[in-house]
């Protein structure tokens, strides 16, 4: 936005030049209270960012939503499917053009796979649960050093596209904690967490609106001088802007209609958690009232026993990805949703390839697969390829000709969504500058184009 | 500066201006306010105003509420103070106000009674003091109250809870985490331990030694202290990923050096240039070669599968099901032989197949085969755990480390004699400070109350949360005013349930009583369940689960709608449900029942503003129900305040 100067501030509020704050990195690096907490403590982020201008992102989509498939769901047998001796008769493998999808398991994306891309050539750095899945949400290495500040994906999306006017915040996480939250970014981009199925909780008063409002006003009146004079200090300040931006979203029937959802639909979206969850994740969008990067949580795929059990296990868990996941992409398709909504699904990790193991299940494996839809994926194929039984990569399928990694779908996300991944902010309390993609200077990760073209 | 100066007299104008304004319409209010609305005992002392003419009563209104006005401007205004005009109590005044001497920084004036009485009760017990406390310390004429007071609070039951949780959260203790499950059992055995070494004051030297060094059973009181060793458990590797996790748990806990997490896969060069002096010069041999102190620990779990019982009836049965043994070998060492695991291979160095211990720096190499307790000895009288207990002691009452972050201390930065050269600067942001209280911490055997004693009877400490002057990001380390900070998940659960005098009562799992007091959880993940809805309310201020999610301080929406509507709040703002609210609903003065209400929640007397504004509210009622509706609202107003949530 410009100033009246007619100045871009990097989305920063104006200041004349006589009261800029003269501070250097070493004096932040000390203000930091705890890496995630205490942030009151550092009001205002009076440094600039510098955009490294040398990207040029797609900026094909407006939304995206991040589906994480927590415990690392078998690549081998959904989205780079491997048939073998192993394979069950009810995953019915049907060939779409070249890709192999196994109908039978999701037989309604299976429909769909003219719209979803699967990407075949990702590679996982270690095959840990907690340690990958925080990888894949803050798409760099959690033990390196700037890693306990990163704020995750979703929250970098929200600095940059949040409108502070808009009642929802831009980061809603649905049915999970996202791993490492907003991280050093201000905590009004961290992710508004809500378990989906039933209404917001505590958004009505137990004695009705009338004797709230009356409350509300006694406080505004009785709180009115400790909030102008702010004697506790710039904690104050934070909290009362949550206390307004609470009450925005009390009695608020537009929002009350995206998170209470009628008996129908969740049939339809195949009345489970997961489902829900893309129900609330398609109302949101529907509404956009402010949300952006909607994350969704489906846990349960580390099968390492009875992985082909009957109604169970992996066939249990593809039925409710599978019927969720389709109806929310037609759904988004009919309201014109589609095309500005980048969908992605992924693990942490995969998992062991070829014959089962001894309790009849698969373990962790560092070679995975992940689906793409909407915000402009040209679907109806794969990106890359793997060897026959789905160990490592034979043909990568995109430019950078190499494993995919997680840094390389975090840069796919930022482009797609008209972020520049490039983009070094200096306001990082450690003061090495803070890198959407790490290494952004040495151009070592890149988003896919090729999904997109 | 000339912009500065015509926007405060603009300011002085728009003031002036506003009272003219504000006293017209009150003379206006007042005449209508006056009427008479029929006598029911004539005589003068039951009702002067009958007596006076109509006029002179508006004139003594008008002089009363300019008093107010006058009065309220005046409290609102304590300005700042030079550093130097500061009482100087011990070392820690003399290094706080000298530096803000020399930067000509100006010190926020001493806190008052009402401030310094809510805060101590808070910061060293983790609740509210009472109304009748409050009144009494405000009475209190002597001038050494602030220190008796801290003497009475060191000595409660509610000091062991806080602190107890202190060591919770540091140490950690959990019963779930990602690679260890020390059980319910396990977790109330380390509780109960920490919970006697805060209440005896045991020497945190002590402390550090027996989770290093401890052997047992980890659900005996007698070895509860094996249960920090245990999270060293690290599945999915070799064996030296789970040595390696027992070092680089004590560097980070005890040594504050977290950065040994990142040495022990790589060099620091190449990796840590930019954040760590001394990392950057660490090679990942050194830190191996001190995690080798680790190579001979043992831990060993009662399991079905390693035969300790036979099927799962048997199994179920047993007390110690699950339980973890740790003890040692008196033979092994550290083997350079790993090809698979969570951490890169480690292969031979020359003919070296394996490692044997040399303590961090010194090199000193163990003269026992029981190098677990060499480590804990040695790890004890390096300089880096006591710089390491000061900052985070300093840090719990100060609310900002002398280093941040907390385990990210760099020892090449930190010696005020030597410091470094270069690009670098010292990392505490009062480098002699923190070696005088690491050295205070050695004077007093590492015990927790005399140190914290040191720092809360401080004049520092005590600065008021207020500052009047122009304030900056730049002033947070200097200290130049107390820093507010937002009281936790467990300390808001409980100023509620005090304030409102209606109890908790939680079952935790395997404890023999139910608790009272969210302060007396062992972990932010009791209670199970959501009783009361105490679980869901507390978890909006983000505990943290001690494993891989941290405790935060930030705001959030759900924390406010959950002030403004959760029924584990409004249950308790009810006259029906508190008693404390009961009592004030059947005081007859509405100022008095604000006052009161005002003690009770918010520890202070209201402003003339809140008082007017209170007792109107409460003047409005004109039946017993209404009453107690409007007591209901105010308790609520305090509730939702916005000091309610913090500590200044």
């Amino acid at each position: 936005m410009k100033n009246r100067f007619g100045f871009r501030g990097f989305g920063l509020p104006a200041q004349p030049f006589w009261a800029k704050p003269v501070l250097g990195r070493r004096m932040f690096f000390r203000h930091l209270s705890s890496l995630v907490g205490g942030y009151f403590l550092l009001p205002g982020r009076p440094l600039e960012t510098v955009a490294r201008a040398a990207a040029t992102p797609r900026a094909s989509a407006r939304n995206c939503i991040f589906i994480l498939l927590g415990g690392a769901p078998s690549h081998v047998d959904t989205f780079d499917l491997k048939e073998g001796a192993w394979t069950p008769r009810t995953f019915n493998p049907t060939s779409y053009g070249d890709v192999r999808f196994p109908q039978g398991l999701m037989p309604n994306l299976a429909e769909q796979m003219s719209d979803l891309a699967l990407v075949r050539s990702i590679r996982a750095r270690a095959v840990v649960h907690d340690l990958m899945q925080t990888w894949v949400q803050i798409g760099r290495n959690p033990t390196s050093a700037l890693s306990k500040i990163s704020p995750h994906i979703g929250s970098v999306v929200s600095i940059e596209k949040t409108d502070p006017n808009a009642p929802l915040p831009a980061f809603v996480a649905l049915n999970g904690t996202p791993a490492n939250g907003s991280g050093y970014l201000p905590p009004v981009h961290a992710p508004f967490q809500v378990t989906a199925g039933g209404a917001l909780p505590n958004t009505q008063h137990r004695d009705g609106q009338a004797r709230f409002d009356a409350r509300l006003a006694l406080l505004e009146e009785m709180d009115s001088e400790m909030r102008a004079s702010q004697p506790i200090g710039p904690g104050a300040a934070e909290m009362a802007s949550w206390n307004a931006r609470a009450r925005q979203m009390m009695y608020n029937s537009a929002i009350d209609n995206i998170f209470v959802l009628n008996n129908d639909e969740r049939q339809r979206y195949g009345n489970t958690a997961f489902g829900n969850a893309c129900l609330v994740a398609r109302n949101l969008l529907q509404a956009d009232l402010g949300t952006r990067f909607v994350q969704v949580n489906l846990g349960g795929w580390d099968h390492h026993q009875n992985i082909y059990a009957a109604n169970a296990q992996l066939q249990a868990l593809c039925r409710t990805f599978d019927t969720g996941l389709a109806a929310l992409i037609r759904d988004l398709k009919q309201l014109g949703l589609f095309d500005q909504t980048l969908i992605v699904a992924l693990g942490e990790f995969g998992r062991t390839v070829g014959p089962l193991n001894a309790a009849a299940g698969r373990d962790h494996f560092p070679q995975q697969a992940a689906l793409f839809a909407g915000g402009g994926v040209r679907g109806g194929r794969a990106i890359g390829a793997t060897d026959e039984l789905g160990r490592l990569t034979v043909s990568p399928g995109w430019s950078r000709d190499r494993d995919i990694y997680a840094e390389d779908l975090e840069a796919t996300i930022y482009s797609a969504l008209g972020i520049d991944w490039t983009t070094i902010r200096r306001d990082d309390p450690l003061g090495r500058g803070f890198e959407y993609v790490p290494f952004a200077d040495r151009d070592l990760y890149g988003p896919v184009h090729e999904l997109f073209s | 500066m000339e912009h500065n100066r015509s926007r405060r007299f603009g300011w002085r104008l728009a003031k002036s201006g506003a009272v003219l304004v504000g006293t017209i319409a009150v003379t206006l209010g007042i005449a209508s306010e006056l009427k008479q609305t029929g006598p029911a005992d004539c005589t003068f002392q039951a009702n002067p105003e009958q007596f006076v003419r109509p006029e002179q009563a508006i004139y003594r209104e008008i002089f009363r509420r300019a008093q107010l006005l006058q009065a309220g401007r005046k409290e609102a205004a304590r300005q700042t103070v030079a550093a130097a005009s500061l009482p100087v109590r011990n070392f820690v005044d003399a290094e706080i106000f000298g530096r803000l001497a020399r930067e000509g920084v100006p010190a926020a004036p001493l806190s008052s009674d009402e401030e310094f009485v809510r805060r101590i009760y808070l910061d060293l017990t983790g609740r509210l003091p009472s109304a009748e406390a409050v009144q009494n310390f405000l009475r209190d004429a002597s001038p050494d109250k602030r220190n008796r007071l801290i003497e009475e609070l060191l000595a409660t039951p509610a000091y062991v809870d806080k602190w107890t949780m202190w060591m919770g959260e540091w140490l950690k203790n959990t019963a779930v985490s990602t690679n260890v499950n020390r059980q319910p059992n396990g977790r109330n055995a380390f509780y109960r331990y920490l919970y006697a070494a805060v209440e005896r004051d045991q020497s945190l030297r002590d402390v550090a030694y027996d989770a290093l060094a401890a052997r047992g059973n980890n659900y005996d009181g007698a070895s509860a202290a094996v249960n920090f060793i245990v999270a060293s458990i690290t599945p999915m590797g070799p064996i030296q990923d789970q040595y390696d996790t027992a070092f680089a748990n004590a560097a980070s806990t005890f040594l504050g050096l977290g950065y040994y997490d990142c040495l022990l896969c790589h060099n620091g060069r190449g990796h840590l240039e930019e954040v760590s002096l001394w990392g950057k010069a660490v090679t990942r041999l050194e830190a191996m070669q001190t995690a080798a102190f680790f190579s001979r620990q043992r831990i060993a779990v009662r399991s079905q599968r390693a035969g300790v019982c036979e099927a799962t009836e048997s199994c179920l049965g047993m007390f110690y099901y699950n339980s973890f043994d740790v003890d040692d070998r008196v033979t092994g060492a550290y083997g350079l032989n790993t090809n698979f695991g969570n951490r890169p291979n480690r292969t031979p160095i020359g003919n070296a197949r394996e490692l044997t211990p040399e303590y961090r720096g010194t090199g000193t190499t163990p003269r026992t085969p029981y190098w677990r307790e060499e480590f804990a000895e040695l790890m004890v009288k390096d300089p880096m755990f006591a710089r390491n207990l000061a900052n985070r002691l300093w840090k719990a009452v100060f609310n900002l480390g002398l280093v941040e972050p907390v385990d990210a201390l760099d020892p090449a930065r930190l010696d005020p004699a030597n410091p470094p050269s270069g690009a670098w600067d010292l990392q505490a942001t009062h480098p002699e400070l923190l070696e005088e209280l690491a050295q205070y911490l050695r004077d007093v055997n590492f015990q927790i109350k005399p140190f914290i004693r040191l720092l809360v009877e401080s004049s520092a400490y005590q600065l008021s949360s207020r500052y009047d002057a122009e304030w900056s990001v730049a002033l947070t380390p200097l200290f130049a005013r107390h820093l507010a900070r937002r009281l936790d998940a467990e300390e808001i659960h409980d100023a509620i349930v005090q304030a409102t005098g209606v109890p908790a009562s939680y079952t935790v799992t395997d404890f023999p009583n139910p608790v009272q007091w969210a302060m007396q959880l062992p972990e932010p993940g009791e209670p199970r369940g959501n009783p009361g809805n105490a679980v869901t309310f507390m978890s909006v201020f983000f505990r943290g689960n001690r494993n891989n999610t941290a405790r935060r301080q930030d705001g959030s929406i759900q924390q406010q709608l959950a002030l403004m509507n959760d029924l584990f709040v409004l249950n308790r703002l009810r006259v029906t449900a508190s008693p404390v609210l009961r009592r004030i609903a059947g005081i007859a003065s509405p100022e008095e029942a604000v006052r009161q209400l005002y003690l009770e929640f918010l520890s202070r007397a209201p402003s003339h503003a809140e008082l007017a504004a209170g007792a109107a509210h409460l003047a409005k009622a004109t039946s017993a129900a209404q009453r107690n509706a409007a007591v209901e609202d105010l308790a609520w107003v305090c509730v939702n305040k916005i000091e309610f949530l913090f500590s200044y």
